[in-house]
């Protein structure tokens, strides 16, 4: 009888020492392919949540909604005047400005820089925070000058029957 | 056989493509352009079946080759 210890077997019969030790961990030209599908897979299936993100903001699910509410009667606010009121909770202060006859704009007025009150002044027919001379345009909400990058988010109000109302913010754009 | 590079370097680009629109589509979220998004999201979707078709287009050629001879 051969004696087989330690030795290779006939190439016929070779199932068990067929594991070349030395090729084991080199990538050929195959796996590295391989490899490249798969990230791609990767990137598709990872692209996945923002999208379904996106279009659950484009189907609009993420508009919150909050109880109107009253801010002012017109004739208590005369043309170029302001009024602060909270919108949407008690914590949320806010200005509203009379810029025409039939035009109001209202904003969140905690500024976009530290959050101080953001005030309306009249004579410079600007919106200024006062802690660091950050200034706001009153049409857009967007910073004009100071340190605040972004704009004030705006709320949208609605005049009905010589009433003012806060109806919702508008979502906050960059 | 002849080394045929076409696969690997398709599929580099492919890759690569994949790398840049995911990119973009983060940017574009955070910035709120979100039918662009969608946009890349398609992109970077479809790139993925043509991936694996360049893959099993180059497997192919491989083994036909080798059948031949």
């Amino acid at each position: 009888m051969t004696d087989w210890n330690n030795n290779l077997p006939k190439n016929d019969d070779n199932y068990t020492h067929n594991i070349n030790r030395n090729n084991e961990r080199s990538l050929d030209r195959r796996g590295f392919m391989k490899t490249l599908v798969g990230a791609a897979g990767v990137f598709a299936v990872a692209s996945l949540p923002w999208g379904t993100l996106a279009a659950k903001e484009l189907m609009g699910l993420s508009d919150k909604e909050y109880p109107r509410q009253k801010i002012v009667d017109i004739t208590n606010i005369a043309v170029g005047d302001s009024v602060e009121f909270h919108f949407p909770s008690e914590h949320d202060s806010a200005v509203l400005i009379r810029l025409k006859e039939n035009k109001f704009v209202a904003y969140q007025n905690a500024c976009t820089h530290l959050r101080c009150p953001v005030y309306w002044v009249k004579d410079q027919q600007e919106m200024v925070c006062p802690c660091h001379h950050g200034k706001f345009d009153v049409q857009t909400g967007e910073p004009t000058a100071g340190p605040p990058r972004r704009a004030l988010p705006e709320i949208i109000v609605e005049v009905e029957s010589n009433s003012v109302y806060a109806v919702r913010v508008k979502r906050y754009e960059t | 056989m002849k080394r045929s590079y076409f696969g690997v370097i398709s599929l580099c680009a492919i890759l690569f493509m994949d790398i840049v629109f995911m990119q973009l589509l983060v940017h574009q979220y955070f910035h709120q352009n979100y039918k662009i998004v969608l946009l890349f999201m398609f992109c970077n979707i479809i790139l993925f079946p043509i991936a694996l078709y360049i893959y099993k287009q180059e497997i192919n050629k491989g083994g036909q080759s080798h059948e031949k001879k």
